[in-house]
C-alpha cells in the first residue's frame, strides 16, 4: 500500500480520533471520580506487531508510555493465535506496565473476521486493590494488594467470574473497581469499532503499512529535534522528601547527534518502603519529558521512543528489583522531568520550565457516612503550581507533569463524607521572577460523621522546593498539616472525628531575575491578590500602594498605585 | 386574520438577512440589509418591512418570526459585556480560575488556562454552606450579602453571578441572595446558577452562569427594543429565538438564559445546509458558510448536524480544545474563523500579506461600500476581481466604487509589495481561501472524515464567490450553491418543527421511584410543552411529546439517555426500563455494563410541532431551453488558469431552470451573492434549483508536511 500525502493525513488523524473515542467511552462508563474526574488514565491504538501508533489527546505519562512498553509482555503471554474474538487480557504487573498494583492495563484484539488487525489497550487507576490502603507504608509488593498476573478478563465475551469473584473479595469499594474493569474493556471495544468502520471505509486489509509511515515520519520528527541539539552530556540532581530520609535523583542527559541517552547513576538506591520505581515506569517520564521540549507538535507514537535511550542502575530507585514496595511510585517519579529539563537548561534554555509541583498530590481517604455506617474510600487528587515557562508565567495548580486534574468538591462531598472548607490559590506561593512560577492552592478536608478517619497523603516538596531558572526563585515548599501542625506524609494517619486537614500542593519556580518583571504585571498581580504588597516589594522590589480604605470588601484597581522600582542592590 | 406566513432572521455582524416563506405554498421570498450596530433591532425592522412591502403581505399575516444572531458570541469574545461580579461559597471564589487542571495539550509546556470573564479581584467568597444532601452548614450571612452588593453597586459593578456549591440540590442560599440583590441594588443584573444550569460540578456551572448574566443586558436591551418595533409594525404573531442547539425558545426564556442564544446564527445554517442537502439527496456534505465577519464551517454526517452537549467560547491557545471558557450547554457543532468579505487586508511588519481576523464589519465596512472605510477588504480585492458587478451590489441596492477600491488596494497592500492591483487582489482572495479551507480541513479531519468525499455546501453571501477554490483546495468532488444563497442561513430557522424541551432532575434508583410522582412530573412538563405549542398556533392533533429519561448505573457519573414508555408509568415497567437502558448501553458502548444497579437522573420532554414545509417553491418565470439564454452579459474576471483576466459569461440566475448545462469559467448572479466557477468545471441546475458544479479533475494537491 501507498499513501499519498493526504491519505496518510486523513488516516492519521482518523486514528487519533478513534484513540479519542476510546478515551470518551472510558470516562462516560467509568466509575471512580480517579478516571472520570481526575483523568488518570492512558487509551491507546496498536498495530499487530505491538507498537502504539496513537494515543488519546491527555492522558498521563505515567500510564501511556508504560501501557505502550508493556503491551508487548502482554502479547508475549498471550500470543495472536491464542486469542479469540470477544478476548480481553489484563493485568496489573507493576514491573510490566504501570508501576504500581492500583494500575490495571486492560487489552483487546481487534478481530476483522478471523485475522487480528490491531489491539486497543488502556490502563487506569483502581479506586482500591486491598492490602493496605495505597500509602508508602509497606516494605514489600504483597502488602500492598491483590497482584493479578496476565489474565483474560473476558473470554470470548463472557466475563471471567472467577477471577472476577476474587477480585471483588479483596477491595474495598468492588462495584467501583469491577465497574472500572468494564468501563475499560468497553472503551477497548468502542475503539474497535471505529477502527473497523475505518477499514471498511477505506477498504484498507490492514493497518500495519499505515503504522510503519507513521511511526517512521515520528521518529525522523524526534531525531531532527535532537539533531537541533549541540552534542555533550548535561547533568543535574533533585532532592525528594523521601520517606525516611531525602532522596537523590541524579541525571545525565548525553545528545549523540541523533540519538539521547539518559541515565539515572548515582541516584539513590532502592528504598525499604513504598516509593520505588520500576524501570518501565521511569522510562514513561524520562521519555515524557525528551518529548515535550523537543517535538511536543507531532502526535505520539512507538516512533518516540526510538532514539531515547533510558537507563538506571538495578536495584536503584529508579529501577528497583522485585519484590520491592512501589505503591508510591509517582512520588519520585514524577520529578523526572523536572530533573532532566535542569540538565537541558544548559542545552536548550529556551525549550525548558522551571521547577514545578512535580508529583501530583494523591490522598486517600477513609471515613463513615453518619448515620448509614457506610464505609467510604476516596482518592482525592491535588495540584500545585507548573514553573514558569521562558517568555509565560508558570500555569496555576495544573498537574505538571501528569497531566491529571483534582476532583470538583461537588462530586467530592457526593461521593464520600467529607467537606472541604476551602480550595483556593495561594498567595506568593509562585517562585518570584520575571515569569512568575503557578501559584499553588491550600485545600483544607473535614469529615461529615463523628467516628475516626483516616488519610494516607502521599505527598512529597514539603523540604525541597520547586527550583527557580536564569535566575528565577523557588517556589514555595508544600505543607501538609493536622490541625494546623505539620505531620509527616507517606503514612496512614488516624484522626479523631474533628480532626482538620489542610494540604498546600508548592508553587512553581520561577524563570529568569524578578528585577526583570514588568512592574505593571507586579500590580496586576496585587490587585488580584497573586502576590502580596510585602512580596511585590520584597522579591520584585516594587512599591505598592493600596489606597482604598481599611475595611472594605471591594478593592478596585484603580485603588491600587505604583511606585517607583526600588533600586536593586547587589 | 389567516397567518399563513413564516419568518426567519438572522443578524450577523456584518448583513442582516431575512426570508418570509408561505408554510402551505412553500413560495418565500427574502431579503438583506447591513447591520446597524448601534441598534440591530433596526435592521430587522428594516428589512421585515421591505420584504413585506415588497410581496404584499400584512404584517398582520405572519405567524411567527424566528430569529438568531451572533451578538452573544462577539460580545463574549471580544469581552463587550457588562462589569461582572462572582459570589462563591465561602473558600471556593478560585474555583472559576483553578478550572480542571489538567492539560489539554500533554505535550504542549507553552499552553494557557481559559481566562476567565471575572477577574480575581471582582470574585467573593459568601460566608453559607450547604452540604451535598441539600443540608445547611452553615447559615447564608444576608448581612454581609447586603454590604457586599452595596459597595459593588457604589463602584459601578453591573451584574452579578452568584454560585454555590450543591445548589443544584438546595437553591435556597442562591435564591435568597438573589431577592437581597434585587432589593439592595434592583439595577444590578443577577443570575444564579441554580437557574441557569442545575447540574453537578462547579466549575463548568460557574463558568455558564457567568456567560449568562455577563451578556444579559446587552441581550435583554436589543430583543425587548426589537420587540417593540415588530409590534409598532403591527405584528402580532409569535415572536421566538433560535437556540445554539437549534431548538427554540420564547423571548422571555431568551432573555433568562441568553447564554443559550450563543451561535445560534451559525447553528442556523447548518441546519439549513442540513435541509436543503437532504432534499438535494446529499446526506454528507461540508456546510461552508461565509458573511462579512467570519465563516462557519460544519461537517453534516448521515443527514445531521453533529450535536455536542457542552462547548467552549473564547478559545485563546491556537484554537484548541480545552483553552475557552466552558459553557454548558447542548450546541451544534461548527467551527468559526474570522475570515469574511469585510476582513480587513494588510501587510504586516515581516513584509507577508495578512487577511483578517479583524473586520470592517458593517460600519464602515469595506472601503467600496464608500462609508468611510479605509482599509482594503477581501469584498474590494473580489470587486477588483471582476467577481462582483460593482452596479448590482444587493441587486444593485448598493453600489461598490471600483475606484476607491482599487486605490485602497495600491495604496496599502500593492505599492509595499510592488506588484500590480491585480495580483494583490488576487493574493487577497487566495490567503483568504487559504484560511478557510485549512480550517474546514482540520474540522472534518478531527472528526475522521475524509473532506475529499464530502460535497461543500457553500452559502451566505460571500461563501459562493470564495467556494469554488475552497472545493479545489479540499479536493472535493462537487461543489453546491442553493438558490438564495446569500440569505439561505435564515431557512435554517425555518426548517426545524416548533419544539421546545423540559427537563427536570431527580435522581433516584430504578427500585425506589415513586411512580406516581414520575406521572405527576411528566404530566406537567407535557401540559407546558402542549401550552406553549397551542400559544403558538399549533393544532393540537399536530403537538407530539417524545419522553425520556437520563440513566446510569450508580456509582457513575455521565448518563445515557433512554426512551421511556407511553402511558401511565408503574411498578411493572422497571424491567423494561432496565432492558432498555441496557439496549441503548449496549448500542453506544458496544458491551454491557457490569452487575451493578442503575438509577435515572433527568426526565425529559421534548415536545414538537409538525415538521415545517420548507420545500422552497420558486416560481418558474423563465421559459428559455438552453443556458446560454441566461447570458445577461459578459464582463473580464481573473482565472489564474486562463493566466489573468478573461471575457466571462454572467448568468441571470433567476432565469436559470432545472436541467440546464453550462461549463465553466461563469459568474452566476443573484440579487444577494454570486457564484464564481472556474475554467474546466461543469454546471448543471437541479431540480430544487442548486447550481451543481462538477469539479473538474485534478491530480492530488500538494501538501504540507505534518
Amino acid at each position: 500500500m501507498k499513501l499519498d500525502p493526504i491519505q496518510l493525513e486523513v488516516l492519521w488523524n482518523r486514528l487519533l480520533s478513534v484513540a479519542n473515542e476510546q478515551q470518551t467511552t472510558l470516562i462516560r462508563t467509568a466509575f471512580s471520580t480517579i478516571v472520570r474526574e481526575s483523568l488518570d488514565l492512558a487509551c491507546g491504538v496498536f498495530d499487530t506487531r505491538g507498537n502504539m501508533i496513537g494515543q488519546s489527546l491527555t492522558g498521563t505519562p505515567g500510564h501511556i508510555n508504560p501501557m505502550a512498553t508493556g503491551a508487548i509482555h502482554l502479547l508475549n503471554a498471550y500470543p495472536p493465535e491464542t486469542l479469540r474474538p470477544g478476548d480481553v487480557l489484563v493485568t496489573n504487573d507493576p514491573w510490566m506496565t504501570a508501576g504500581q498494583v492500583n494500575d490495571f492495563t486492560v487489552l483487546s484484539p481487534v478481530f476483522r473476521g478471523e485475522t487480528i488487525v490491531g489491539y486497543f489497550s488502556n490502563c487506569c487507576h483502581a479506586p482500591d486493590i486491598g492490602g493496605r490502603i495505597l500509602s508508602a507504608e509497606a516494605h514489600e509488593v504483597f502488602e500492598e494488594g491483590l497482584q493479578v498476573p496476565i489474565t483474560k478478563l473476558f473470554c470470548e465475551g463472557q466475563p471471567n467470574e472467577e477471577l472476577f469473584k476474587i477480585i471483588r473479595a479483596n477491595v474495598r469499594t468492588p462495584d467501583e473497581t469491577i465497574g472500572d474493569l468494564y468501563a475499560q474493556a468497553a472503551s477497548n471495544a468502542v475503539g474497535a469499532r471505529s477502527l473497523l468502520q475505518m477499514m471498511d471505509e477505506f477498504q484498507l486489509e490492514t493497518i500495519d503499512p499505515l503504522a510503519d509511515e507513521i511511526i517512521s515520519r515520528s521518529e525522523r520528527a524526534m531525531r531532527d529535534g535532537i539533531r537541533a541539539l549541540p552534542n555533550g552530556t548535561y547533568e543535574h540532581e533533585l532532592w525528594s522528601d523521601g520517606f525516611e530520609e531525602p532522596l537523590c535523583i541524579k541525571v545525565a542527559v548525553t545528545v549523540r547527534d541523533e540519538d539521547i541517552d539518559i541515565d539515572f547513576t548515582g541516584s539513590s538506591p532502592q528504598s525499604h518502603r513504598g516509593i520505588n520505581v520500576v524501570l518501565n515506569y521511569t522510562k514513561g517520564y524520562a521519555s515524557f519529558a525528551m518529548k515535550a521540549a523537543i517535538s511536543p507538535e507531532v502526535p505520539h507514537n512507538e516512533g518516540a521512543f526510538r532514539p531515547v535511550h533510558i537507563t538506571a542502575p538495578e536495584g536503584s530507585i529508579l529501577n528497583c528489583r522485585r519484590p520491592a514496595a512501589v505503591a508510591s511510585r509517582h512520588l519520585v517519579g514524577h520529578f523526572l522531568p523536572s530533573a532532566i529539563f535542569g540538565a537541558l537548561a544548559k542545552a536548550i534554555p529556551d525549550r525548558v520550565v522551571a521547577g514545578s509541583a512535580d508529583p501530583i498530590w494523591m490522598s486517600i481517604w477513609r471515613a463513615q457516612w453518619p448515620q448509614t455506617q457506610k464505609q467510604s474510600n476516596l482518592t482525592l487528587f491535588m495540584l500545585g503550581g507548573m514553573g514558569a515557562r521562558q517568555t509565560k508565567d508558570g500555569l496555576n495548580t495544573t498537574g505538571f507533569p501528569s497531566g491529571v486534574g483534582g476532583v470538583p468538591t461537588e462530586v467530592v462531598e457526593t461521593q464520600a463524607p467529607l467537606i472541604q472548607n476551602c480550595r483556593a490559590l495561594k498567595t506568593d506561593s509562585g517562585g518570584p521572577g520575571q515569569f512568575r512560577g503557578g501559584l499553588g492552592q491550600t485545600i483544607s478536608i473535614e469529615q461529615r460523621g463523628d467516628t475516626d478517619w483516616s488519610v494516607s497523603g502521599m505527598v512529597d516538596r514539603t523540604k525541597f522546593a520547586p527550583h527557580g531558572l536564569a535566575g528565577g526563585e523557588p517556589g514555595a515548599m508544600g505543607e501538609f498539616l493536622l490541625d494546623g501542625q505539620p505531620v509527616p506524609p507517606k503514612t496512614i494517619m488516624w484522626m479523631k472525628p474533628d480532626a482538620v486537614v489542610t494540604m498546600n500542593p508548592p508553587g512553581g519556580g520561577g524563570m529568569g531575575d524578578p528585577h526583570q518583571r514588568d512592574p505593571q504585571s507586579v500590580l496586576n498581580d496585587v490587585i488580584n491578590g497573586y502576590v502580596s504588597i510585602e512580596q511585590a516589594k520584597t522579591a520584585y522590589h516594587v512599591d505598592i500602594q493600596f489606597n482604598g480604605e481599611e475595611n472594605e470588601l471591594v478593592r478596585l484597581p484603580e485603588e491600587f498605585e505604583l511606585g517607583a522600582r526600588s533600586e536593586v542592590r547587589e | 386574520m389567516s397567518k399563513p406566513f413564516r419568518v426567519g432572521a438572522d443578524i450577523g455582524g456584518t448583513f442582516t438577512d431575512l426570508i418570509v416563506v408561505h408554510e402551505e405554498t412553500g413560495e418565500f421570498s427574502i431579503g438583506k440589509v447591513l447591520t446597524t450596530p448601534d441598534d440591530p433591532s433596526r435592521a430587522v425592522e428594516t428589512v421585515l418591512t421591505q420584504t413585506l412591502e415588497q410581496n404584499s403581505v400584512g404584517t398582520d399575516q405572519v405567524n411567527h418570526l424566528i430569529h438568531g444572531t451572533t451578538l452573544v458570541t462577539n460580545a463574549m469574545i471580544e469581552r463587550k459585556g457588562a462589569l461582572t461580579a462572582l459570589l462563591t461559597t465561602e473558600g471556593f471564589r478560585d474555583s472559576i480560575e483553578i478550572g480542571r487542571e489538567t492539560r489539554y495539550d500533554l505535550y504542549d509546556l507553552n499552553l494557557e488556562h481559559p481566562k476567565p470573564l471575572v477577574p480575581r479581584y471582582l470574585r467573593f467568597d459568601v460566608p453559607q454552606r450547604t452540604l451535598s444532601d441539600g443540608t445547611t452548614r452553615k447559615k447564608l450571612d444576608t448581612v454581609f450579602v447586603e454590604r457586599l452588593i452595596r459597595e459593588l453597586s457604589e463602584k459601578g459593578i453591573e451584574a452579578v453571578a452568584v454560585c454555590y456549591l450543591h445548589s443544584f440540590t438546595n437553591p435556597a442560599d442562591e435564591r435568597t441572595t438573589r431577592d437581597i440583590i434585587n432589593q439592595t441594588a434592583p439595577h444590578l443584573r443577577v443570575s444564579i446558577s441554580s437557574d441557569v444550569i442545575p447540574e453537578i460540578r462547579e466549575y463548568e456551572r460557574a463558568s455558564t452562569t457567568i456567560g449568562n448574566v455577563y451578556v444579559q443586558e446587552l441581550v435583554e436591551k436589543y430583543l425587548r427594543k426589537l420587540e417593540t418595533r415588530l409590534s409598532d409594525i403591527g405584528f402580532d404573531g409569535s415572536f421566538y429565538l433560535m437556540l445554539s442547539s437549534g431548538g427554540i425558545a420564547t423571548v422571555d426564556t431568551a432573555v433568562r438564559f441568553p447564554v443559550r442564544l450563543l451561535e445560534s446564527g451559525p447553528a442556523a445554517g447548518a441546519l439549513a445546509a442540513n435541509a436543503y442537502g437532504l432534499a438535494a439527496g446529499h446526506n454528507d456534505l461540508i456546510s461552508f458558510d461565509m458573511g462579512g465577519t467570519t465563516a462557519k464551517i460544519c461537517v453534516i454526517d448521515d443527514g445531521k448536524p453533529l450535536i455536542a452537549h457542552e462547548f467552549e467560547v473564547d478559545r485563546i491557545y491556537r484554537f484548541k480544545k480545552g483553552s475557552g471558557l466552558p459553557i454548558k450547554l447542548p450546541v451544534i457543532e461548527l467551527i468559526e474563523i474570522g475570515t469574511g468579505g469585510g476582513s480587513i487586508a494588510r501587510v504586516d511588519a515581516l513584509g507577508l500579506l495578512k487577511v483578517g481576523p479583524d473586520s470592517s464589519g458593517a460600519d464602515p465596512g469595506p472601503v467600496s461600500y464608500g462609508r468611510g472605510g479605509v482599509d482594503p477588504t477581501v469584498t474590494d480585492a473580489n470587486l477588483v476581481l471582476g467577481y462582483l458587478d460593482p452596479n448590482y451590489f444587493l441587486g444593485g441596492n448598493m453600489s461598490l466604487d471600483m475606484e476607491r477600491a482599487r486605490s485602497a488596494i495600491a495604496e496599502k497592500i500593492a505599492d509595499p509589495l510592488n506588484m500590480s492591483v491585480e495580483q494583490a487582489a488576487w493574493g487577497i482572495h487566495q490567503i483568504a481561501n487559504e484560511n478557510m479551507a485549512n480550517a474546514a480541513r482540520v474540522h472534518a479531519l478531527e472528526r475522521g472524515k475524509d473532506p475529499r468525499r464530502f460535497p461543500l455546501f457553500a452559502f451566505g453571501g460571500a461563501g459562493p464567490v470564495h467556494a469554488y477554490r475552497i472545493a479545489l483546495s479540499l479536493g472535493s468532488p462537487e461543489l453546491l450553491a442553493p438558490l438564495g444563497a446569500g440569505v439561505m442561513s435564515t431557512v435554517g430557522f425555518l426548517s426545524a418543527p416548533l419544539a421546545f424541551d423540559f427537563v427536570r432532575s431527580w435522581a433516584v434508583q430504578l427500585d425506589d421511584v415513586d411512580w406516581s410522582k414520575a406521572n405527576a412530573l411528566l404530566a406537567e412538563m407535557q401540559a407546558e410543552g402542549q401550552q406553549l405549542l397551542t400559544d403558538s398556533g399549533v393544532q393540537p392533533s399536530q403537538i407530539s411529546h417524545r419522553r425520556e429519561v437520563d440513566m446510569r448505573f450508580v456509582g457513575q457519573g455521565h448518563e445515557i439517555r433512554v426512551p421511556l414508555p407511553d402511558g401511565q408509568l408503574s411498578s411493572g415497567h422497571i424491567d423494561e426500563l432496565k432492558q432498555r437502558f441496557d439496549q441503548v448501553y449496549k448500542e453506544l458502548y458496544e458491551r454491557p455494563g457490569p452487575p451493578v444497579p442503575v438509577e435515572l437522573i433527568n426526565w425529559r420532554i421534548v415536545s414538537t410541532g409538525p415538521k415545517p414545509n420548507i420545500s422552497l417553491t420558486v416560481t418558474a418565470v423563465s421559459d428559455i431551453t438552453s443556458a446560454s439564454a441566461a447570458i445577461k452579459n459578459h464582463r473580464p474576471a481573473y482565472f489564474p488558469e486562463t493566466s489573468g483576466f478573461v471575457e466571462t459569461p454572467v448568468y441571470d440566475r433567476y432565469l436559470l431552470k432545472p436541467d440546464l448545462e453550462f461549463d465553466g469559467p461563469a459568474i452566476v448572479e443573484e440579487r444577494e451573492s454570486t457564484v464564481i466557477v472556474g475554467p474546466g468545471s461543469k454546471c448543471r441546475i437541479d431540480r430544487h434549483h442548486n447550481l451543481v458544479v462538477t469539479m473538474p479533475r485534478q491530480s492530488p494537491p500538494a501538501r504540507e508536511q505534518r
